[in-house]
């Protein structure tokens, strides 16, 4: 578990935006580096890994976030100037420069679902199998002779490259890279994302980074539509998001005590359900 | 030299006083963590819900201090015997990380039931203790500190005594130390579970009447829950006198580095500083300087 | 258990769709759409509650006198918790509902959405924050700060401390105490410059987020330093904390100028009361009080629908900021319609209108701006007012200074 991954994004954003001004490099080359820039680093917040784990490694990612933040914004060379944001220019495909809305979707989109693929395959391999094997349980793994340090390093590596390439991503669809973007409180909603798609599931994080994203969208319309009801139209403004917060937190907690294993579950739940509907048992 | 000298002991006083405050706010976590190995992500929510309290009590209602007060205490104790047994209970023999995820989402819907049920903005919390400080020699100390100081060592005499001495507290430990032998040995586990939530609930409640006078009671008062970590870490997540103890460290490295670091680097230090030291201890004495050393078996 | 729980989620889901889809349908014809960002549960909430319904109220005044050349005006509000994520999300609905202008609440939400608002040809707005640079309207023709900069700030505040030390910063020692981000550090090198010409001696104190305690820079100020003058920039509750631990090692807050985040009635509650603060310096870009022909058309409204007055009114400083954010985009609007009588205007069209607007002050609410296609910043307006007997009284008038010095600043910043 890691609080620290809006952290690497900001490592793989400033890597490319930084790569893409000075050296002008083009997009498929900063993708890249900005991904192993944030390994790199991740590797480095995750040697701590050796010596505690799980509540402790938590708090030393948060650290790592904490120290990653303070260094972009304090170092020049890596902030490009007191106001910690760079520039970067749209990217381009040949010489059709992706620029509207849509152009960029798509462009996401075929990331996400090369992540996807990656990281489905990724489990069904040596190294994939040595993760679960350390997860579930550590000092069983190292006696069948798998190199924990290794592993452990490898992991941090590999998911601290997907937050980077994230981070690269990000920053092409918004046009800058601020660090601000990914300050701990970011984190921690991507931590509540994976926590209610069900933890350790690809599918899962996909269904809790949409639900995440959504449930504002449905609470503000919901309340816009029926607010009015009840209370003064000002007081509605100011119920909305309070309103937001505390049914986030409730369905964090819902989840994990009602269905510990998240979306994922409940969608093959559904599943199931509607293919034997209308005539369940 | 003797301004030198004077700055530093300023420095170093600040610093004893804020730790205390901070670890005012660490105690709450540590007594979760010792009797019921949860971890409490929503300490700094705690802290900031009871300065809502007070300060709905007293601002908005009119009540008396003491009034105000009291309430604050009833009801943080009502809200940790109250939440152990619709949440936490639940999540007991589950992993860290569900507790943790869990208190990060009471974190949120208690950011949102402050303003959305006592008042939004921002309100004063009015003690009724000077602002002028005391000028010993080259000293200065805010009265407000030193109360909470005092408050903090109160706790740790308190709590002292009550583990190894009273009879709930023998019993809480050996809760803590291993829940099937202390309920087969016919300790109600889950009572004395309720029982450390809400003793967290008193020390939140004082924590947040303090520290809400120090910043004014509003949402951002939660903030002072993320300087628990470096506390905690540094004294041992298991130990009240580590609390008091990473506190002091906390408060004094933070001051110290303001002091002399801050010049250089042209920014600040302070959040920074005590981060890298928990690093390093994480490094050398992952259990903290107080902390219980766990052996792990297969 | 199971089941009942997946038959709920499809029935949440569903009814959350056609919501979404019944709430696109109610928009009427012939209205105008404002965007408005707020933070009413983030960090800077003490802002957000307060502004955001000044905004509102403004909007809800002009619908009742018959909206803008006949054209109601409908501010969509969605909050983002000062988080940069569901910021440019929020941009994206924005921009769906077809918003003509954008009230951007946030620092890091005006560089996000900087190319995007280009882009889309979208006027966003950055009162009192963002981005210095970006009052260059040449190189950044759709982002409006259409009130003082950082940098513009800055520049007035050195003057006010000039003015309180009877003309002469010769060898005076100037601190200048600031929240540890980008915002803070802005205007470091105008500091810095006016140092120079002025030949004080500056020295900065950075307070890190979440900047609850102070100790040792502002033992650092009193006892080591021993300013002359202090000024202030911080956000959130970190404003009311320097107020009181400068109180505590006994500097004077008379010797204390804030910049306008740390200069509302919420900061000096915070801090304990205006009994505490008694002497504290606090820059303001809109007016403060409740004395105002608009303030008092707003009392009358909800008078006439048998309401009271919001309490947020009392709070004059965030509300008042509020209501003249509402009153230009408003004014924008207005200039737009005039220009394109048939109503059908655009964001470009809304950007002209922003231009236009010159000398406009709602009875001294708003400074008398004037905004043109290269300066989007409107002059840095100002006023200082100071914490006196239990409310804020005024101590300038409109003012503006070292404009040459800003000017370099901002001509640099475009040649990067």
């Amino acid at each position: 578990m890691s609080i620290g991954h809006g952290a690497f994004m900001s490592v793989g954003a400033y890597t490319a935006a930084n790569l893409a001004n000075r050296l002008g490099a083009p997009w498929p080359v900063t993708l890249l580096a900005g991904g192993l820039m944030a390994a790199l680093i991740g590797a480095i917040v995750g040697i701590p890994s050796l010596r505690i784990k799980g509540l402790y490694l938590a708090i030393a990612t948060l650290a790592g976030q904490l120290i990653i933040e303070w260094t972009i914004n304090h170092v020049t060379f890596i902030s490009g100037g007191v106001q910690a944001s760079i520039e970067v220019a749209r990217p381009r495909l040949g010489s059709y420069v992706l620029s509207s809305q849509r152009d960029m979707y798509y462009f996401l989109l075929f990331f996400v679902v090369v992540a996807i693929v990656g990281t489905l395959n990724l489990m069904r391999t040596r190294v994939g199998r040595a993760f679960i094997a350390i997860r579930d349980q550590d000092i069983a793994a190292e006696i069948i002779g798998i190199n924990i340090f290794r592993y452990k390093l490898l992991a941090f590596a590999i998911s601290s490259f997907y937050a980077g390439v994230t981070g690269v991503l990000y920053t092409y669809f918004l046009g800058i890279a601020n660090y601000e973007q990914f300050q701990i409180g970011v984190s921690i909603d991507y931590l509540a994302m994976i926590i209610i798609g069900g933890l350790g599931s690809v599918l899962g994080s996909i269904f809790g980074a949409i639900f995440v994203t959504l449930l504002p969208i449905v609470i503000r319309y919901a309340m816009e539509a029926f607010g009015g009801v009840f209370f003064e139209p000002q007081t509605v403004l100011n119920l909305i998001p309070n309103l937001r917060l505390m049914l986030f937190g409730a369905l964090i907690i819902f989840f994990l005590i009602v269905e510990p294993e998240g979306l994922n579950r409940l969608w093959r739940n559904i599943r199931s359900y509607f293919r034997v509907w209308p005539f369940a048992y | 030299m003797s301004e030198f000298f004077g700055f530093f002991i300023l420095l170093m006083s600040n610093g004893i006083l804020i730790g205390l405050m901070y670890s005012l706010i660490a105690l709450g976590f540590v007594l979760v963590y010792k009797a019921t190995d949860a971890v409490n992500f929503a300490q700094g929510e705690f802290v900031m819900i009871a300065g809502f309290m007070a300060a709905g009590g007293l601002m908005v209602w009119g009540a008396p201090l003491w009034v105000a007060v009291l309430v604050a205490l009833a009801a943080m104790v009502a809200f940790g015997f109250g939440l152990e047994r619709v949440m936490l209970r639940r999540l007991i023999g589950r992993p860290v990380i569900a507790v943790v995820m869990a208190t990060i989402g009471l974190a949120s819907i208690l950011r949102g039931l402050g303003p959305f049920t006592i008042f939004s903005g921002t309100k004063p919390l009015p003690l009724p203790i000077p602002d002028e400080p005391f000028i010993l020699g080259p000293l200065f100390i805010p009265p407000i500190q030193l109360v909470g100081g005092l408050v903090s060592l109160g706790f740790l005499v308190a709590f002292g005594w009550f583990f190894l001495k009273s009879r709930k507290g023998i019993a809480m430990r050996a809760v803590a130390d291993n829940q099937q032998v202390a309920m087969a040995m016919g300790i109600d586990v889950e009572r004395y579970f309720g029982l450390a939530w809400a003793m967290t609930g008193i020390v939140s409640a004082l924590g947040g009447i303090l520290w809400g006078n120090l910043l004014g009671v509003d949402v951002n008062l939660a903030l002072v829950g993320f300087k628990v970590f470096p506390v905690v870490i540094l004294g041992g997540l298991d130990s009240i006198p580590g609390a008091i103890v990473g506190g002091l460290i906390v408060g004094i490295v933070e001051n110290v580095a303001a002091g002399y670091i801050d010049p250089y680097v042209g920014g600040g230090t302070k959040d920074f500083a005590p981060y890298v030291l928990m690093i390093m201890a994480l490094m050398i004495r992952p259990y903290g300087i107080f902390g219980k050393r766990i052996i792990e078996r297969v | 258990m199971r089941r009942r729980l997946a038959i709920l989620t499809a029935l949440v889901l569903v009814a959350g769709s056609v919501l979404a889809a019944v709430s696109v349908f109610a928009q009427s014809k012939g209205e105008i759409v404002i965007g408005l960002q707020c933070d009413r549960t983030g960090a800077t909430q003490i802002v957000g509650t307060v502004l955001c319904p000044g905004f509102h109220d403004y909007i809800a005044l002009v619908n009742s006198k018959g909206g803008v050349e006949g054209h109601p005006i409908r501010a969509i509000e969605i909050d983002h918790e000062y988080k940069v994520p569901p910021g440019v999300e929020s941009y994206e609905r924005h921009k769906k509902e077809g918003a003509v202008t954008i009230a951007v609440y946030g620092t890091p939400h005006i560089y996000a959405l900087a190319a995007k608002l280009t882009e889309d040809r979208i006027p966003g707005t950055s009162p009192g924050f963002g981005s210095a640079a970006a009052a260059d309207g040449q190189r950044y023709p759709y982002i409006f700060p259409i009130a003082a900069t950082y940098w513009s700030q800055g520049a007035a505040a050195v003057d006010f401390v000039k003015k309180q030390m009877n003309g002469s910063l010769k060898g005076k020692k100037i601190a200048y105490l600031f929240y540890d981000n980008p915002a803070g550090r802005e205007p470091i090198e105008v500091l810095e410059d006016l140092a120079t010409i002025e030949g004080f001696q500056l020295k900065t104190f950075a307070v890190p987020p979440p900047g609850v305690e102070m100790g040792a820079q502002v033992l650092d100020i009193a006892q080591r330093f021993k300013a002359d003058f202090v000024i202030a920039h911080l956000f959130g509750g970190a404003p009311s904390v320097s107020i009181k631990e400068l109180k505590r090692v006994g500097y004077p807050l008379r010797k204390v100028v804030s910049f306008v985040w740390g200069a509302a009635e919420a900061n000096i509650d915070g801090a304990g009361g205006f009994a505490v603060a008694e002497g504290y310096y606090a820059m303001q870009f809109a007016g403060v009080g409740k004395d105002y022909p608009v303030l008092n058309e707003i009392r009358e409204m909800y008078k006439k629908q048998g309401k009271p007055a919001p309490k947020e009114m009392d709070s004059t400083v965030f509300y008042n900021r509020g209501v003249l954010i509402g009153a230009l985009h408003v004014e924008a609007i207005r200039n737009a319609l005039k220009a394109k009588p048939d109503g059908k205007i655009t964001g470009e069209d809304a950007k002209k209108g922003f231009e236009k607007i010159n000398n406009f002050t709602l009875g001294g609410l708003v400074p008398p701006l004037k905004i043109t296609s290269t300066d989007h910043e409107g002059g840095g307006l100002v006023q200082i007012w100071q914490v006196k007997g239990g409310k804020f009284e005024k101590v300038t008038d409109w003012y503006a200074a070292y404009q040459n010095v800003v000017a370099k600043h901002i001509k640099e910043a475009g040649k990067k």
